[in-house]
Formats: C-alpha cells, sequence, structure tokens
C-alpha cells in the first residue's frame, strides 16, 4: 500500500517535472519573440532579441536603469513610461505605482516582457549612465560600523558626476544560495578627481552588498558599478545653505563641500552634523580644512548622549534641536539633508516651522 | 505531513541569501513549519501572544524612532535606538508587503539585557508567527523577548 502510494507520488511528480521542461524548451524554441524594436523617446530606435524583460534587454543594449534588486520587481526602483506594447499591468508592479503613475503608462521594466515592438520613453540623463569596472584601492574605518571605500576606475577610466548624485554598486555572488544585488550608495569623493570614486557605506547587519563590502571585499579587488544616478544637487544660486546629515548621510554632502572649494563658492553654509556619541562623529579634521578653505562655511557636529568617559564641548541633543537652536535665518536659506528617513522627516518638520520654504528643502532619503 | 509545493518554495526562500545576507533560516536544519511551532510553544510558555509581543514591539519601535538614531528612554525600564539604511526589504512569504530596512534595539535596564529586530521581524512574528531560524542575522528568541520588553 505504501509503496504504492509512493509510486504514484514519483510517477505524478515525473510527469510535473516533463512537463514543466517541456514548457521551457517551447517557450525556448517555439515562443520565438524574433527580433524586437523599441523605440525610445521617439527619437532612436534599438533592435533586441525578444523573450527578456525590458529592464536587462536596456541593460544588454548599455541602457541602465536604477535598479536597486536586480530585477526580482521588490524595490520599485526600475519604473519607465512604456507608451506601446507593454501588456496589461502586472499585480506584480501595482503597488509600486500611484495612480498617477499607471494613467502615464509608468510600469516596472523588470515586469514587462519584450514579446513585440515597444515605445518607451527614459528620461535623458539616464542615457549618461555607464557601467564602470574598478579597482578597490583603500579601505579606511571611519567609525566602528562605517567604512569609507576607494575605487580606482579602470574601464572607462573617468568618470563625470554631479556632486549629490549616486552609483549602484554590484555585489557580486559571495555566500551559497546568494544572487548578484545592486545597491545605491552616494559618491563622497571629490569630483575634481575623475579616475576614481569613494562611497561612505554603514553596515547594514544581515544586508547583503554591505556584508559583502565589508566581509569580503579587500584593496585590489575588482568590482562593478553603473551611474551616476540622481538630482540631490546644490542650486546654482547665493542663497545660504543649511547641510543636516547623519551617519554615512556624509557622503554627498563631502562631496558637495569638495565641490564648492574646486569652484571658489562664497556661498554661506552651515553643516549640522549628528552622532550618538562623540566617537562616531568620523571627518572631523576634513571639515575643519573645509572651515578654513571655504569663505563662509561653518561645521557643527552635534552629539545626542556623549558617553560617560568621552570629553565633549559641542553641542548636545538632536542634530534637529540643533539645527532649531541654532539657525537664525532660515527663511533665507536652503536645505541640503541627507540621512535615514526619520532625519529627513524630522529635518523637514523643524526646517518649515523655522520659515524655510518647502521648495528650498532638497534631501537625498535612505528609503 | 506532505509538503506543500508553496512551502517547500517559500522554506527555498527563507533559507537562501536572495533576499538577506545568510537567509532567514540561519543554520537552523528544522522546516519553517517545525521552528513557527516550537515558537509558538515557547511563546505560549512566556504567557504572552505573537500579537501582543508585536504589538509591544512596534510600540518600542515608534518611541525609538523619535529619537533620530539616538538612544530613547522608552519607559523607566527601556532604552532604545532605532538604526535605518537605505532601501527596503520585502516579506518572504508569497505578498507584496515591505519594510524599511530599520533595526531597533532595546535595552531592559533592569536586568542589562539587550536584543534587536527590524520592522520585517514585527511583521513575521505578528502575521506568520516565524522568530528566524537559529543563527540568523535576526532571529529573535521568543522567551528573551518577553522578558525584554516588558
Amino acid at each position: 500500500m505504501v509503496l504504492d502510494i509512493l509510486v504514484a507520488v514519483a510517477v505524478v511528480s515525473s510527469i510535473g517535472t516533463v512537463l514543466a521542461g517541456l514548457l521551457c524548451i517551447c517557450e525556448h524554441f517555439l515562443a520565438n519573440y524574433g527580433p524586437c524594436r523599441i523605440n525610445i523617446n521617439e527619437e532612436r530606435d534599438i533592435t533586441v532579441v525578444g523573450g527578456g524583460n525590458l529592464l536587462s534587454t536596456l541593460i544588454s543594449e548599455k541602457i541602465f536603469i536604477p535598479s536597486a534588486c536586480g530585477g526580482r520587481g521588490t524595490c520599485g526602483l526600475c519604473k519607465l513610461k512604456v507608451l506601446e506594447g507593454a501588456g496589461p499591468l502586472l499585480p506584480t508592479e501595482e503597488p509600486y505605482l500611484s495612480d498617477e503613475e499607471t494613467q502615464s503608462d509608468v510600469r516596472l521594466s523588470c515586469q514587462v516582457k519584450v514579446r513585440g515592438d515597444l515605445k518607451i520613453e527614459i528620461p535623458p540623463e539616464l542615457f549618461a549612465v555607464r557601467e564602470y569596472i574598478c579597482r578597490c584601492a583603500s579601505i579606511i574605518d571611519l567609525t566602528h560600523d562605517i567604512k569609507q571605500f576607494r575605487f580606482e576606475l579602470v574601464e572607462p577610466g573617468q568618470i563625470d558626476f554631479v556632486p549629490g548624485q549616486y552609483i549602484q554598486l554590484l555585489a557580486p555572488v559571495y555566500k551559497k544560495g546568494g544572487e548578484e544585488v545592486y545597491r545605491a550608495y552616494s559618491i563622497s569623493s571629490d569630483p575634481s578627481d575623475t579616475n576614481s570614486i569613494e562611497l561612505i557605506i554603514r553596515l547594514v547587519p544581515g544586508g547583503i552588498c554591505t556584508t559583502y563590502c565589508f566581509e569580503c571585499l579587500k584593496v585590489g579587488d575588482q568590482v562593478k558599478f553603473n551611474g551616476p544616478y540622481g538630482d540631490f544637487r546644490l542650486s546654482d544660486n547665493d542663497t545660504p545653505i543649511v547641510f543636516v546629515a547623519g551617519g554615512s548621510g556624509m557622503a554627498p554632502i563631502k562631496c558637495m563641500l569638495h565641490h564648492m572649494k574646486n569652484t571658489g563658492n562664497k556661498r554661506k553654509a552651515t553643516y549640522h552634523f549628528g552622532a550618538n556619541v562623540v566617537k562616531e562623529l568620523f571627518l572631523i579634521d576634513l571639515m575643519s580644512s573645509f572651515e578654513s578653505e571655504l569663505e563662509d562655511f561653518t561645521f557643527v557636529p552635534v552629539v545626542a548622549s556623549p558617553a560617560a568617559d568621552e570629553s565633549w564641548d559641542g553641542q548636545t541633543g538632536l542634530v534637529t534641536e540643533a539645527v532649531q537652536r541654532n539657525l537664525k535665518n532660515a527663511s533665507e536659506c536652503e536645505a541640503y539633508l541627507c540621512g535615514s528617513a526619520g532625519l529627513i522627516d524630522a529635518a523637514i518638520k523643524v526646517l518649515m516651522e523655522l520659515g524655510t520654504k518647502e521648495e528650498a528643502i532638497f534631501y537625498d532619503k535612505f528609503e | 505531513m506532505k509538503e506543500s509545493p508553496q512551502s517547500r518554495n517559500l522554506e527555498q526562500i527563507l533559507r537562501s541569501s536572495k533576499m538577506a545576507a545568510g537567509g532567514f533560516m540561519g543554520s537552523d536544519s528544522r522546516s519553517v513549519a517545525e521552528i513557527i511551532d516550537a515558537d509558538a510553544f515557547e511563546v505560549s510558555k512566556s504567557g504572552y501572544t505573537t500579537g501582543q509581543l508585536s504589538v509591544r514591539m512596534q510600540e518600542i519601535t515608534d518611541a525609538a524612532k523619535r529619537g533620530l538614531g539616538t538612544r530613547v528612554e522608552v519607559d523607566a525600564q527601556h532604552q532604545a535606538i532605532v538604526e535605518e539604511a537605505r532601501g527596503s526589504i520585502a516579506c518572504p512569504w508569497p505578498h507584496l508587503r515591505r519594510f524599511v530596512k530599520r533595526v531597533t534595539t532595546v535595552k531592559h535596564l533592569d536586568s542589562g539585557q539587550i536584543i534587536c529586530w527590524t520592522d520585517l521581524n514585527i511583521h513575521l512574528i505578528a502575521e506568520h508567527g516565524f522568530f528566524e531560524g537559529r543563527g540568523s542575522a535576526f532571529r529573535v528568541e521568543p522567551g528573551k523577548l518577553a522578558k525584554v520588553i516588558f
């Protein structure tokens, strides 16, 4: 009796396996979508082999759409407009699209299969995005869980980016059962150094890419990234600036400060940087040098609660409380914020209460 | 009991490192169902329910969020801090729920015991009764959790 049941289960399983195999073979040989034409921005056509998803098809054509999940449909970043040929909206896309986006033909490119000709719209700035091969040149501990990585570019050997932009670093498979993932990190380096980039990365416990960076990546290793992406950038005017950041949110602000120094920018700027304890402050010497080198720059480190054995005569409390105490000309300022969603939301609230206009608040939120 | 294709698929996802480094099962060789059953027993021994535990966890996380990454006195017995990272993580169960990458660390001031969890942990415990496998980065021991947070 038991043997009969086992045989029956084995037979049914085998039939299922054979049918699944047949489906795969049919998909490969019979569902041949042939060459498909993708019209981009009504400006150019590319001809691709159908059958893949739109995101990977575009990547194979060296057109990089931001994506943090490697095309699994879990990050919602790879949005673009598909005006024709996409087929119906999939349930896997719905949670990531607003009603307005749905009505505007915005789709998740990783979920759209190329089965025929498509007409799509891509933001023009994404055409400047490239894939870079680089070599890890240095790794510096900034705090117990934040490191600074410098990558020298190998191919292509140069990068142009706007201070405030980010790249997507590829973490290769480094553990059994893992897979390649891309994760976004702001560029922290001096933009005048076009042969390398620096990233400031905080370890995320259980994080795939940060665990790779902290535990596996060694000086000399070759890695890939693509970019640059993002529209977090300094505006071109003389308005006083208030920077607010915490932790690895230092990265884009540092890059902007390098840029201000390089361009002789004379804007008045104040940078409030928050840390939990004194030993979590970092790049203090660099910030001091910016204070000497920039026309009118003040760095305000804020420590929430200095440890009993730490000597600290600077500002204490939350970084937003320090902004509230110190900022006297909020209505005239532009604010540039980088950090956790909680920090950004709290900073926006404080700044708006102080009189900063909503349209003068720019941020790079960790979400 | 024979394993369904759905539960086999779920277990594969939980054991893989596709969503979280090291996966959600750690080095635990037990099945998902066995882990959930064993932890449900531990929860019942603590005198609480998974609902009560997850509600209290969420209360502590909400209080700690106000510290913007600094330590917060939640009440006379508890100090907590949240750390947020860029991005979000999806629930490995087949429904479309996503969570900010936020870790809450809580210290019970009398006992000195510390425990931490993610926003996803709160959901996994509330909705799926899953505390993760032994050896996973964010395994939450039910007995310890009950002792620390109440």
